[in-house]
């Protein structure tokens, strides 16, 4: 019996898993380095060529600084879990199987990419390979290439972490590209809004460690590095603590320390895109988020330190004008009165 | 924005590396060393694939630190266990050919890789040191313990003299074969009909006849088959998860609905594990359930619910109103209010004073019931079906809703069972035996389900017949069935069982008292293929005996199965072959067309032949798949163990009936569709009911729906039988639609003084009758204490768990431990029934018998009594675990102190029991067991006075409705009443 070719039966479909794809034990591996620290995985370092890292790098870069979980990248409040990682665990359970505890871990997703790819090859039908590929396919495009331009953009000006990056970026841009009518991500698709000239202080906030509101990743080790650039003091804490200190203590010049840092990675999506729509996506994100916080930083303007490490402190409810402090005032006005730019 | 992205750097070579990774992997792995942890593991299924199961190597978890490796052969084969027929793989050590373990086979469709505690614990049974292995033939008297090892020829040529003698001198009827755990779909019905005998007797009118009837009266086919991974509401009436039956691969679909959000009601008297999962767990008086399916039917047609259009189409509401309504309007309006008049009556408040379930609760699943559209899942299997006299109607009423929402078929509905099975067509086909054995279907149950087996002991001393030789095949009947003694009894009197053969891998209660103990084989020495409904596909499952299979591997040309299996033990397939062989050797008789070979004509058929034809000419698209992987079918099947042929078969009722099958048509008033057209050849033969022909000899081919003819159910008017015309027409006219019967048990017939006693259930950890043999579920389970609710206790006077009751029957009592507990009703007592194992004191000299007490049996006449002399200990052998029996009590056998309670119309032995229960009396011990097998007796014949005869009722002058579905129909002639007074 002849099997129809796969062609035939995926519209769209521009390649089916054969000889092109990476192959399925270095996808695995690459997961597998995102998951298991030194010196247990050093083996695996090795075998990829690449040096292996320190335990105390490994732990910054996978635990501390940027999780590889699809949900803090996709999520609507950048959280771990929630819907992003639920349609993870959907799509296991489409295929039927149980989701692992950790459905949305980049470990999980490469093994199970992986495993995808080997199962397409292996299955004895047509349509079951059919059914195999697209459904790799699909995961590639919903939960991987969807967040991995903000994460590789970000991950390899970590200590170790650059050959693999490098990989990884090698590894996902080899695949089959989508066409470009295809449709963004689900994920993307259903977006929350951008930042907007009219959020409040906690909206701002939320937003800006929010990947997917603002289009960029703001770290630790970021925040500490614009406290350098810009000379504010850096308050030890969780980054919205921390970015609400420097913001009290230079609205503008914090603002437009964002502002700058969004429009670089706008320029960077674009220069080394991942998938088409998808990096395009998130590089116009970004290139929003740029303008309307370079808008906010203008309206705000120079402003003394009210609050904050090097001010005086100032009494609970008092407002620099222009910015609503949430704790106090309710209905919440808005930020500024001003309309915001457009964004296409 | 800090240095982010990597220089854009040349594409690596990523097939190099990952070629790298795979040999760092494959060297870490040799070693014993773990490549990937965590997450990073996570493979689609955690199996060792197909291509290294011809040297998978793992390391010796006895032997850390030391890395001692194990390599294996990896061979698929069919659990026997239980009904399910999960998929095992044998691990089977490449140095010594010994099976070390067995795990799940990842290739099977049902159970996809997983298996229940039963599946692994094949291993303690072939390893059992009570195992038989050798033929063994009585030396002394019957049951006095004293056996000679016989060889396999002296044995053949015994039993086949005898068979060919009652063959040649017309006494087929004194031949019967009794089944315990089903082999393979339709291979002793085919042995049976080449000799020409109706000798086909089996365990299901103690087991689920009761449920089979329900659902065979709405849709012609005895079994359902629930689409439970895609249901929005499961609705389970059954002691734990469908009583084991499915176990495995119906709850890890179950898990996956609920995974969805599908909502879980359970109806169990008794807190079952599957209760304790459940969204709505009712505790039912026991033999109420119809009465709360007829009131949730009631609130989905009161609350417009009901699928009209479904309903239209398919219920033969026609039928009904013509036959009962004859002089009414005959519209479809007409038979939407008489349905409505009809369950006026089952409001939530009269099922709430039936069951004792609140009106609230009743209410709430009610509506949740007809919020399930057409995700309705639901199953009745043993329980309450088998529990209470008109028990089957729990099955009907339960099916009954899945009418009304119109949930047949379709995704997250319920099955006919046929849709999701497949019987491939064996080589041979014998044609239907001339003879009808009316000990196993007496005239008194014409519309029984299954063989009246439980019934034998009493049609034996009743002088109805006698039995030349009588197999049990995997059966204990003694330990099995209600009123073991009486059993005991007949078989121990040849005047009434002349030779008694005991088919057995394992000594049994019964097999003691057999004149020949023949070694059958485990799941991992025997063949078998099966096919079971578990989701909406159709799957075969083939079972080998899994060191041939290596063998054969390994380059080996293997001919017998004995080649292979420790001792002599056998296999059926090869040993039928042979014996029907030598009751015919020169095939004069007729007798040996069917087991020769066709490659190779007046040579015995192999059982190489037999499933190689099977594969290569009865499974579709197997060929074809195993082809690609350049296999043999029979080589594939060899290799995977399983193979599925469809999935997502649909509502094939609703097939159209194809042009060529359309010839001559006749078409009835109400629709049903007759062809002259020949019927075409289905390879797959598995059972379902008959339509008879119209008055012309045309077959029932469809039924006309909107104008178009389409395949319909196998029913007589083609449709879900709402109405069921059969029943009408035996005689019992009051019970043709779904409705409630009141039980044996109902209060109403119990004395002030009296409890329910529920003995249907059991644990999914213990097989039927062979756990005493796997060490393992006996440690996991042993003992069976009866479960008594605290206010019982109370008013028993038993003031803590572990005190010793006397539970009365009516025709005797056993003594058993409390249990106090409030997952049960109170007014309801409850005792697992698959416990209690024992041996005979002097049969402990036959074998260790190490996991079943030792009694002594004392008998006066009639009167019984059953005393343990010893308790389990630990003892010597040469598996060192006999020494860390931690246990000594292995309950109590309380299935002897049942009298027989035949169901009048599906024949299922009703097994709940009106009891008394005392704090035991001084003298009493554990286990103990008193029985009157006079007053069992007469039991008997109090139920047979309430049968409604086919020589009275029968409507034709014939025995049965010749459409119902039955083991080994006999050919058409059989069915008319014999003459004489009937």
């Amino acid at each position: 019996m002849t099997e129809p070719a796969l062609a035939d039966t995926l519209p769209g479909e521009e390649q089916a898993v054969g000889s092109t794809a990476p192959p399925a034990e270095l996808l695995r591996a690459l997961g597998a380095l995102s998951v298991v620290p030194p010196p247990a995985s050093d083996p695996i370092s090795a075998a990829l060529g690449l040096a292996a890292m320190t335990a105390a790098d490994h732990t910054r870069l996978f635990v501390l600084d940027l999780p590889p979980y699809a949900s803090i990248y996709l999520g609507r409040d950048g959280n771990l879990g929630g819907e992003a990682a639920d349609r993870v665990a959907g799509m296991w359970r489409a295929l039927g199987l149980d989701p692992p505890a950790d459905p949305d871990h980049l470990a999980t997703l490469l093994a199970l990419y992986a495993e995808l790819g080997v199962a397409a090859v292996t299955c004895r039908t047509a349509a079951a390979r059919a059914r195999l590929v697209h459904a790799r396919s699909v995961l590639r495009a919903e939960h991987l290439v969807s967040w991995l331009d903000p994460y590789l953009t970000a991950a390899p000006s970590y200590p170790g972490a650059e050959g693999w990056a490098r990989l990884c970026q090698a590894a996902m841009g080899h695949e089959p590209r989508r066409h470009a009518d295809q449709p963004l991500p689900a994920a993307l698709r259903d977006a929350p809004r951008c930042i907007q000239p009219t959020d409040n202080l906690d909206q701002l906030l939320d937003s800006l460690v929010t990947p997917i509101r603002i289009g960029f990743v703001l770290t630790h080790r970021d925040l500490q590095h614009a406290g350098n650039q810009i000379g504010l003091g850096v308050r030890r804490g969780e980054r919205r603590y921390t970015l609400r200190a420097m913001l009290d203590q230079d609205p503008a010049a914090t603002l437009g320390w964002l502002a700058g840092e969004a429009r670089q990675w706008s320029t960077a999506y674009r220069r080394h895109p991942l998938d088409g729509a998808t990096s395009r996506w998130w590089s116009a994100r970004a290139s929003s988020a740029a303008i309307i916080l370079d808008t906010i930083a203008t309206q705000a303007g120079p402003m003394p330190r009210t609050r904050g490490t090097r001010g005086p402190a100032v009494p609970t409810g008092s407002k620099h004008p222009g910015m609503t402090d949430t704790s106090v005032a309710s209905p919440e006005p808005p930020m500024f009165t001003s309309a915001p730019p457009a964004i296409s | 924005m800090r240095s982010r992205r990597a220089p854009h750097e040349p594409t690596p070579d990523l097939g190099a590396l990952g070629e790298r990774v795979t040999a760092a992997r494959a060297a870490a792995e040799a070693r014993g060393e773990t490549f990937y942890q965590g997450a990073s593991q996570t493979f689609l299924a955690g199996f060792p694939p197909p291509e290294r199961w011809d040297d998978w190597v793992e390391l010796d978890s006895k032997s850390w630190p030391q890395r001692v490796e194990h390599r294996s052969m990896l061979v698929p084969t069919t659990c026997f266990n239980c009904e399910s027929a999960c998929g095992l793989l044998a691990y089977v050590d490449r140095d010594s050919l010994q099976v070390r373990k067995f795990e799940g086979n990842p290739a099977h469709p049902g159970s996809r890789g997983r298996n229940c505690a039963k599946g692994p614990s094949t291993l303690n049974q072939v390893t059992d040191p009570d195992r038989i292995l050798y033929p063994l033939r009585r030396a002394g008297e019957r049951g006095a313990g004293k056996w000679e090892r016989a060889s396999w020829d002296e044995a053949l040529d015994t039993i086949a003299a005898r068979l060919r003698a009652a063959i040649i001198e017309g006494r087929q009827n004194e031949i019967m074969i009794h089944i315990g755990r089903p082999g393979e779909d339709g291979f002793t019905e085919r042995v049976l009909a080449s000799w020409g005998v109706d000798g086909h007797n089996s365990h299901t009118n103690v087991c689920s006849s009761g449920g089979r009837t329900g659902f065979q009266f709405w849709t012609g086919i005895d079994r359902p088959s629930p689409d439970h991974a895609n249901a929005k509401v499961i609705y389970l009436i059954s002691s734990h998860l469908e009583t084991g039956h499915y176990f495995n691969p119906h709850a890890q679909r179950i898990t996956e609905a609920r995974a969805k959000g599908a909502k879980v009601i359970v109806l169990d008297t008794r807190l079952s594990n599957t209760a304790t999962h459940a969204d709505f767990w009712l505790s039912p008086q026991p033999g109420s359930e119809a009465a709360i399916n007829l009131a949730i039917a009631r609130h989905i047609i009161a609350t417009g619910r009901a699928n009209w259009d479904f309903v239209h189409d398919w219920w033969n509401w026609q039928e009904y109103l013509a036959e009962c309504n004859p002089d009414g309007f005959q519209d479809f309006e007409t038979f939407k209010s008489t349905l409505i008049e009809k369950y006026e009556a089952f409001t939530f408040e009269f099922a709430a004073a039936e069951s004792g379930i609140d009106v609230a609760t009743l209410a709430d699943v009610a509506e949740i019931v007809a919020g399930a559209g057409t995700a309705f899942s639901c199953h009745s299997w043993r329980s309450a079906a088998a529990g209470n006299l008109g028990g089957w109607q729990v099955s009907r009423t339960v099916f009954f809703l899945a009418a009304l929402l119109g949930a047949v078929a379709t995704p997250g509905g319920t099955f006919p069972n046929a849709y999701n099975k497949f019987v491939p067509r064996p080589i041979h086909v014998p044609p239907h035996p001339k003879v009808w054995q009316e000990l196993s279907w007496p005239l008194e149950f014409p519309l029984a389900q299954n063989e009246l087996s439980f019934l034998l002991p009493h049609f034996l001393k009743d002088g109805r017949g006698r039995l030349d030789t009588y197999f049990t095949r995997v059966y204990n009947p003694v330990w099995t069935n209600p009123d073991g003694l009486s059993w005991m009894e007949v078989l121990t009197d040849p005047d009434k069982v002349g030779c008694y053969v005991a088919l057995t891998p394992t000594w049994n209660e019964s097999a003691y008292f057999a004149d020949w103990v023949l070694p059958m084989g485990h799941a991992s020495e025997r063949h078998d293929t099966h096919s079971y409904e578990q989701y909406d596909g159709q799957w075969v499952g083939f079972r080998q005996p899994v060191l041939r299979a290596a063998r054969e591997r390994m380059g080996e040309t293997i001919t017998d199965t004995r080649q292979v299996n420790p001792g002599e033990v056998w296999e059926e397939n090869e040993f039928y072959i042979e014996l029907s062989w030598r009751i015919d050797p020169d095939g004069s008789l007729g007798i040996r067309q069917y087991h020769e070979s066709r490659k190779h004509p007046g040579e015995k058929l192999t059982v190489d032949e037999y499933y190689g034809w099977m594969f290569t000419h009865s499974v579709p698209g197997l060929p074809e798949a195993a082809a690609v992987e350049g296999l043999t079918p029979l080589g594939y099947m060899r290799r995977y163990g399983a193979f599925e042929i469809t999935k997502g078969r649909g509502a094939l009722y609703a097939e159209e009936v194809p042009v060529e099958e359309r010839e001559d048509l006749h078409i009835t008033s109400t629709g049903r569709v007759y062809t002259a057209g020949p019927k075409p050849e289905s390879l797959n033969v598995g059972p379902i009911g008959a339509p008879e022909p119209d008055d012309e000899g045309r077959r029932a081919v469809g039924v006309l729906v909107g104008g178009t003819i389409r395949r319909g159910f196998p029913t007589p008017s083609g449709r879900l039988e709402f109405y069921s015309s059969t029943l009408a027409a035996w005689g019992w006219p009051e019970h043709a639609l779904p409705g409630y019967i009141r039980s044996h048990v109902h209060p109403a017939n119990l004395a002030p003084d009296q409890v329910v006693l529920l003995s249907t259930f059991r644990l999914p950890t213990q097989i039927h009758t062979r756990s005493a043999n796997s060490k393992w579920l006996n440690e996991l389970s042993h003992t069976n204490p009866v479960w008594i609710h605290p206010a019982d206790a109370a008013r028993f006077d038993v003031t803590r768990t572990g005190d010793l009751v006397r539970v009365t029957t009516d025709i005797g009592y056993f003594v058993a431990k409390a249990w106090i507990t409030e997952g049960i009703r109170p007014g309801v007592v409850a005792c697992s029934h698959h416990m209690g194992r024992w041996k005979v004191t002097g049969h402990d000299e036959v074998g260790p018998g190490g996991m079943m007490a030792t009694v002594d049996l004392a008998r006066d006449t009639d009167s019984w009594t059953v005393q343990a002399r010893h308790h389990v200990a630990p003892y010597d052998s040469a598996d060192p675990d006999t020494r860390r029996i931690w246990w000594s009590d292995t309950g109590v056998h309380q299935n002897l102190t049942m009298p027989v309670h035949p169901d009048p119309i599906s024949g299922m032995h009703c097994w709940h029991q009106a009891v008394r229960v005392t704090r035991a009396r001084p003298g009493d011990a554990h286990g103990d067991i008193a029985v009157d097998t006079s007053k069992a007796h007469e039991v008997y014949r109090q139920w047979m006075a309430s049968t409604r005869a086919a020589g009275t009722y029968s409507p034709d002058a014939t025995r049965r409705p010749a459409w119902l579905m039955r083991p080994l129909k006999p050919a058409a002639e059989t069915f008319a009443l014999p003459a004489g007074p009937r």
